[in-house]
């Protein structure tokens, strides 16, 4: 038999980001793989380091740049712990509503980039005008399409605008009748589901074994869910459902993602019902002083020096698009977090690449690394 | 005659009639840059291409080149998603005759969307020495222009064009998808007037 | 929900005595189960006794602290039964920090081991396959110690590649 090694990536179009999967291959069966990533490794904790508490907020929109929200709001969730802040309740709601219109952002443009691998063109044009409409919404309160900086040490920078209910419950309606559009283009189609079911198949016991989280795991029919087990934010007052298959294989992971759309726009109806009856600050005020810019005038920094900030350590973790992300801060009473880790679930889902890819051919390949829905940026970090 | 690594080195055996053993393999071509290829094209088929249709091609190779930049498609970090989102239904990026090949041997333009780390260096010179001539590089954000929010990183290279030459550089973090539209637009002029 | 933090307690309890001379201390902190600092030498033996007996069958982080006189690993657990996150902590001394891997123990964790050796020099010893994971391979520093300083790139000599 003659097996080979061979490198898919770093450029590939099946990677969606800088990662290298090495497979040993047999023909067209896979024998063993051996992922290879690091080449976007931005050294963020070592920066986090350096910088203060509001000023990190631009280091982690890039960390995972499909879900900036949702890590921002993971590494505020910590150092507020650790600094000892409490967010307002309005804050609370408007950090909810960000991250489940982000989670319905990434899971439309991983549909986009997942179709397209398989080779079903429009689609992606699809969910990226979706995916626009949402960014849309970002635009209107937080400034920008992308890396939108909006969180603080205490809630978020600022209220939404007069109107953005309005226009948000627009949107949503709008999404909710094109799930319907997509999901009959992929599940009434023979093709599809050839190419889908059965492939790449990671049972509940090794996804646990191996740390693997997020819509894999609940592919396997394990129903963990953080927003639900471990609540956090608002999330115990909003009523949504976790959303589970029992297939364990690239056509489960689909379909709980699909459902997971459909419980964001849920609880985002939720949200802004609240939102339009209960107004209120957005910002603690008891923020300690200079967690930002700017620095303290000259004469003021011995007195931030002597009085200090109150040492501690944080932990937060919440359910991303990906997984189960979590962060640790530890805070040694300066204006810099003393260390700052992230754990990415992207990292662990790709660890686990030899259990799912093993046994299966080539040309499966992207459709299994697309259904583990593959972000770089937090992998990297 | 630019540095080392980047010179063109033809030998050219045809010319050198002495049977004696040649020091340097047969062909040895390192960079080939179009402006140079066509005179020692010309020199090495002795009066087949005359100066003559320089005035007839050029004009429409540099037409055909001008309107179909074929960028790589490689997506590094962030600014990738704005370089998808320019190929979405809102900003056709398509009627421009930008369309993204797999193959860096297929592809004009190296978008470099994204950070570049020291890791990935070897890769990006690799793919851009793959690229065939001409070809062109676009730096696509404040990662690939200066390193970006990462420039004080460890492992992070300050822009890239310490590794390949950029031709335009497009300012943002991430730019938006019109920025990154307008940047390849400027490039379409810079190949009209034949500075790329 | 008190249901089960009962009997998180007893178990708490029941896990104290049985390696009561392998936990240093038990704290806790909102948000956690509880913090348990522990002897680097028998946390093989402990996660082991986690995983199969007390249900904590997720190994969630493994992360490493630099401090400036020793370096403190860190262990976050997830248990479904108990909804939580348990915490262990040991340290170790600063100079070549080793101590022995739970790759065997949850695969999960392999590669978080693998980053903190990345990372911060951290040997772990029995792991499958320790290399550099983010780090290109024959990088001889591990950054995120704190000896380890970041500085401006105008200071490195990076030469052009063309001209």
């Amino acid at each position: 038999m003659s097996e080979l090694w061979v490198n898919m990536g770093p450029q590939h179009p099946m990677t969606h980001g800088l990662w290298n999967l090495r497979i040993k291959i047999d023909g067209e069966l896979v024998l063993d793989v051996d992922p290879e990533i690091g080449y976007l490794h931005r050294g963020i904790e070592k920066i986090c380091e350096y910088r203060r508490y509001n000023e990190v907020v631009t280091l982690m929109d890039r960390s995972c740049y499909v879900a900036g929200l949702a890590w921002e709001q993971l590494y505020f969730m910590a150092s507020e712990q650790a600094l000892g802040v409490e967010v307002p309740q309005r804050a609370e709601y408007i950090r909810v509503l960000c991250q489940e219109l982000q989670r319905l952002a990434s899971h439309l443009i991983w549909y986009g980039a997942w179709v397209q691998d398989l080779g079903l063109m429009t689609p992606f044009l699809y969910s990226v005008r979706d995916r626009d409409l949402i960014l849309d919404l970002f635009q209107s309160f937080t400034g920008a399409r992308m890396t939108y900086e909006y969180m603080r040490v205490g809630g978020v920078r600022n209220d939404v605008p007069v109107g953005f209910s309005d226009k948000c419950r627009k949107v949503m309606d709008w999404i909710e009748d094109r799930l319907k559009e997509y999901e009959a283009l992929c599940d009434r189609s023979d093709i599809f589901l050839k190419r889908t079911v059965g492939v790449g198949i990671l049972k509940a016991k090794d996804c646990i074994r191996n740390g693997v989280t997020g819509p894999m795991l609940r592919s396997a029919g394990v129903a963990r869910d953080l927003r639900r087990d471990r609540p956090y934010s608002a999330y115990p007052e909003l009523d949504f459902e976790v959303a589970i298959h029992d297939g364990a294989d690239a056509f489960g992971r689909y379909r709980v993602r699909m459902e997971e759309m459909r419980q964001s726009i849920h609880i985002v109806r939720q949200v802004l019902d609240w939102l339009d009856k209960k107004p209120g600050p957005v910002l603690a005020e008891n923020v300690p002083r200079f967690v930002g810019t700017p620095s303290p005038p000259p004469g003021l920094e011995l007195y931030v020096k002597r009085r200090g900030f109150p040492k501690g350590r944080g932990f937060s973790a919440m359910e991303e698009p990906h997984g189960e992300a979590l962060a640790y801060i530890i805070n040694e009473g300066a204006e810099h977090p003393y260390r700052a880790k992230l754990r990415s679930p992207v990292f662990v889902n790709i660890s686990a690449a030899k259990e799912y890819l093993v046994g299966y051919r080539v040309s499966d390949i992207p459709v299994i690394m697309g259904s583990v829905d593959v972000c770089l940026g937090e992998a990297d970090r | 005659m630019t540095e080392a690594k980047r010179t063109a080195r033809v030998v050219n055996h045809i010319n050198e009639v002495d049977n004696t053993e040649p020091e340097v393999p047969f062909l040895e071509i390192e960079a080939v840059r179009a402006k140079e290829f066509i005179p020692v094209a010309k020199e090495t088929l002795m009066g087949l291409i005359s100066r003559g249709t320089d005035d007839v091609t050029l004009p429409f190779f540099n037409w055909a080149q001008r309107n179909s930049p074929y960028p790589l498609h490689i997506g590094l970090a962030c600014c990738a998603i704005e370089f998808a989102s320019a190929f979405g239904a809102r900003w056709d990026g398509e009627r421009f005759g930008i369309l993204p090949r797999s193959s860096p041997r297929q592809a004009d333009v190296l978008i470099v969307n994204g950070t570049v780390t020291w890791k990935l260096s070897h890769k990006i010179i690799t793919l851009w020495e793959q690229m065939l001539e001409p070809k062109w590089a676009i730096a696509m954000g404040n990662c690939a222009t200066g390193g970006g929010p990462f420039r004080t990183a460890y492992s992070v290279v300050p822009g890239v064009d310490k590794l390949v030459p950029v031709d335009v550089y497009i300012a943002g973090c991430p730019p938006r998808p019109e920025a990154m539209l307008d940047g390849v637009l400027r490039l379409e002029r810079l190949i009209r007037e034949r500075r790329g | 929900m008190t249901d089960t933090r009962s009997i998180w307690d007893q178990l708490l309890v029941k896990v104290q005595e049985k390696f009561k001379s392998d936990i240093i201390s038990t704290s806790s902190r909102p948000g956690v189960l509880a913090i348990l600092k522990v002897r680097p030498e028998s946390i093989v033996k402990l996660c082991t006794f986690l995983r199969d007996t007390c249900t904590f069958k997720h190994c969630a982080m493994v992360a490493g602290v630099d401090w400036k006189d020793r370096v403190e690993v860190l262990y976050h657990l997830w248990s479904d039964a108990f909804k939580g996150y348990l915490e262990l902590t040991l340290d170790l001394p600063a100079e070549d920090p080793h101590v022995a891997s739970v790759a065997r123990v949850w695969p999960g964790a392999s590669w978080h081991e693998r980053e903190a050796w990345d990372l911060l020099g951290i040997r772990f010893d029995g792991h499958p396959d320790l290399r550099r994971v983010l780090m290109p391979e024959g990088y001889r520093f591990h950054p995120l110690k704190k000896s380890f300083e970041l500085r401006e790139p105008e200071e490195l000599e990076v030469k052009s590649r063309h001209v």
